[in-house]
């Protein structure tokens, strides 16, 4: 029997390939982004990074539930995981200065719909539906960040003719930490041992990738 | 037929001829054509219907429907994934479903099946070692391949050493695999990795010429290659174990290999985009980087070694 992980990259592969060849994202890729739409991203970006803790937390606090013991081990990842990424939106804001967007203007602005949906979603799922779908949202992420970080961040840096890592350093901090972090996080995930818990990765990974290609697209 | 022909496949689209039971197979995994899981398990799903109908198909043909991109290869994005996830099973069975799609062309004879594949454009690392196997392999003289793996620290694992070596002899793949070098399609004719070399626009042509001059003489050809395979063959053992040796080094792949494949990917996604150059043209300036980095070294190592009054005063 393979490992759950073989498994989760199999079975949500097309959906991360959905992404990947997304027109948007292909397109900045291959050529960047004018500095208003990457703007208008890291203020989506924003958005998702500040909840990501949170629901972390709410996924956490049900793990070890009468019924969901088995996810102890998962809930101390949790815990972990959390303390590492503690304050990584204000890398965001960073990142929104140094392109000219004022640290209360990032604050302030209203989300759109798909990030607004990603949240709710996640938010939903780790308290109302199953608390491994917050591992879900943490793989899809990860993917994204490790995978295609460093490829879109070489793009920006160069199409908008930053200095260093000002303005991309979230991009492309987080493209190089995630090495170990999906690692480790593969370990977790081969912990995942129910069928209901690993059905619940699997969803919420495909949810998070198409909710990501949704914000990319309307960028 | 209608089995075979009736499935919803969205990576490959198949075309018959009755007339001369002919299975063509066309490759369209977009916007960039490589070998994908979800590619991959079509293609098995065709060749395993092929295999459950025996006798049924005596050509077998394979093109590519993406302009000037015969096959890019292995899935690069899936790659980095699972090198940073330290994921050598999955790496390990990625590998295995690439070395079941040409260990089923390795053997196409067993089946009564000629193999002929036809390249339009750039067939690279993996792409190339999908192409070996076939019985014919024409190129169109713009379409160029390699095995640039080298470049950034890995080698082509499923099964470059082993039909290169019995089409090309050991020079010849010592030569192309540690190298990483890109080869026009004459110069891949040279080293018979390519048997015909068509000119541009001229490839379906020659597909047309050799399924008929093949199809008259189908039994006694076929007899030959079967022979020819058993005159030198290739264990499948061997690809398996090749396999499990390209996932265990693609783990120590560093950040920097990593940043090459991932250039390699914007190239791939740039010419995706509709520009003129793509993969083929990265790789040429990592061939060039990489000499140019060597050169730099050898002089440093000779001034250092003979007190070089230029450096050492």
């Amino acid at each position: 029997m393979l490992p759950f992980f073989a498994d989760l990259v199999t079975a949500t592969d097309e959906d991360r390939r959905a992404f990947e060849n997304h027109p948007v994202l292909l397109d900045a890729v291959a050529q960047g982004m004018a500095v208003e739409r990457y703007r208008a991203l890291l203020l989506e970006l924003y958005h998702v990074v500040w909840h990501f803790n949170p629901v972390c937390a709410a996924a956490a606090s049900r793990m070890g539930d009468p019924g969901h013991e088995a996810l102890q081990p998962v809930r101390h990842f949790m815990y972990q995981h959390m303390h590492e990424e503690t304050a990584h939106e204000t890398w965001v804001l960073n990142d929104l200065q140094a392109i000219g967007v004022d640290p209360a203007a990032s604050q302030g602005h209203t989300p759109g719909v798909y990030t607004l949906a990603l949240n709710g979603y996640n938010y939903w799922a780790a308290d109302r539906r199953h608390p491994c779908t917050a591992l879900g949202m943490l793989y899809a992420l990860e993917v994204i960040a490790s995978v295609y970080g460093g490829t879109f961040s070489s793009a920006i840096r160069e199409r908008l003719l930053l200095d260093g890592s000002a303005g991309v350093s979230f991009i492309e901090s987080h493209a190089t930490m995630d090495t170990q972090h999906m690692a480790d996080l593969r370990v977790v995930l081969n912990h995942v041992k129910d069928a209901d818990s690993r059905a619940a990765v699997i969803e919420s990974t495909r949810v998070n990738f198409h909710h990501f290609t949704r914000i990319i697209e309307a960028i | 037929m209608p089995g075979l022909l009736g499935r919803p496949y969205k990576t490959i689209r198949l075309e018959w001829s009755s007339d001369l039971q002919l299975l063509r197979v066309r490759t369209c995994v977009r916007p960039i054509q490589c070998y994908t899981l979800a590619a991959m398990g079509e293609l098995q799903q065709m060749l395993n219907d092929i295999s459950a109908n025996p006798g049924l198909v005596r050509h077998f043909v394979m093109t590519s429907d993406v302009p000037r991109v015969f096959n890019f290869g292995g899935d690069l994005a899936l790659f980095v994934l699972l090198v940073r996830a330290r994921d050598v099973e999955s790496l390990k069975l990625y590998g295995q479903r690439c070395v079941d799609l040409v260990w089923w062309m390795e053997n196409a004879a067993n089946l009564g099946i000629h193999t002929t594949v036809l390249s339009q454009g750039d067939t690279l690392g993996g792409g190339l070692e999908s192409v070996l196997p076939f019985h014919k392999v024409i190129f169109e003289r713009s379409a160029s391949g390699g095995f640039p793996e080298v470049l950034f620290n890995l080698f082509p694992g499923m099964g470059a050493w082993d039909f290169t070596i019995r089409k090309g002899g050991y020079a010849v793949a010592n030569e192309m695999i540690l190298s990483g070098r890109l080869f026009s399609a004459e110069e891949l004719h040279y080293r018979r990795l390519v048997d015909v070399v068509a000119e541009d626009g001229e490839g379906e042509e020659a597909v047309e010429r050799v399924v008929h001059e093949v199809d008259p003489r189908h039994r006694g050809t076929l007899a030959a290659l079967r022979a020819q395979r058993l005159a030198a063959p290739i264990r499948y053992e061997t690809l398996t174990a090749i396999v499990e040796q390209w996932a265990e080094s693609a783990l120590g792949l560093t950040d920097r290999d990593l940043r090459l494949m991932e250039r390699l990917a914007r190239a791939q996604a740039r010419k995706a985009g509709g520009a003129a150059e793509g993969a083929v043209e990265e790789l040429k300036r990592m061939e060039l980087e990489n000499a140019w980095g060597e050169r730099r070294t050898g002089a440093d190592r000779r001034a250092q070694a003979v007190g070089d009054r230029r450096t050492h005063g």
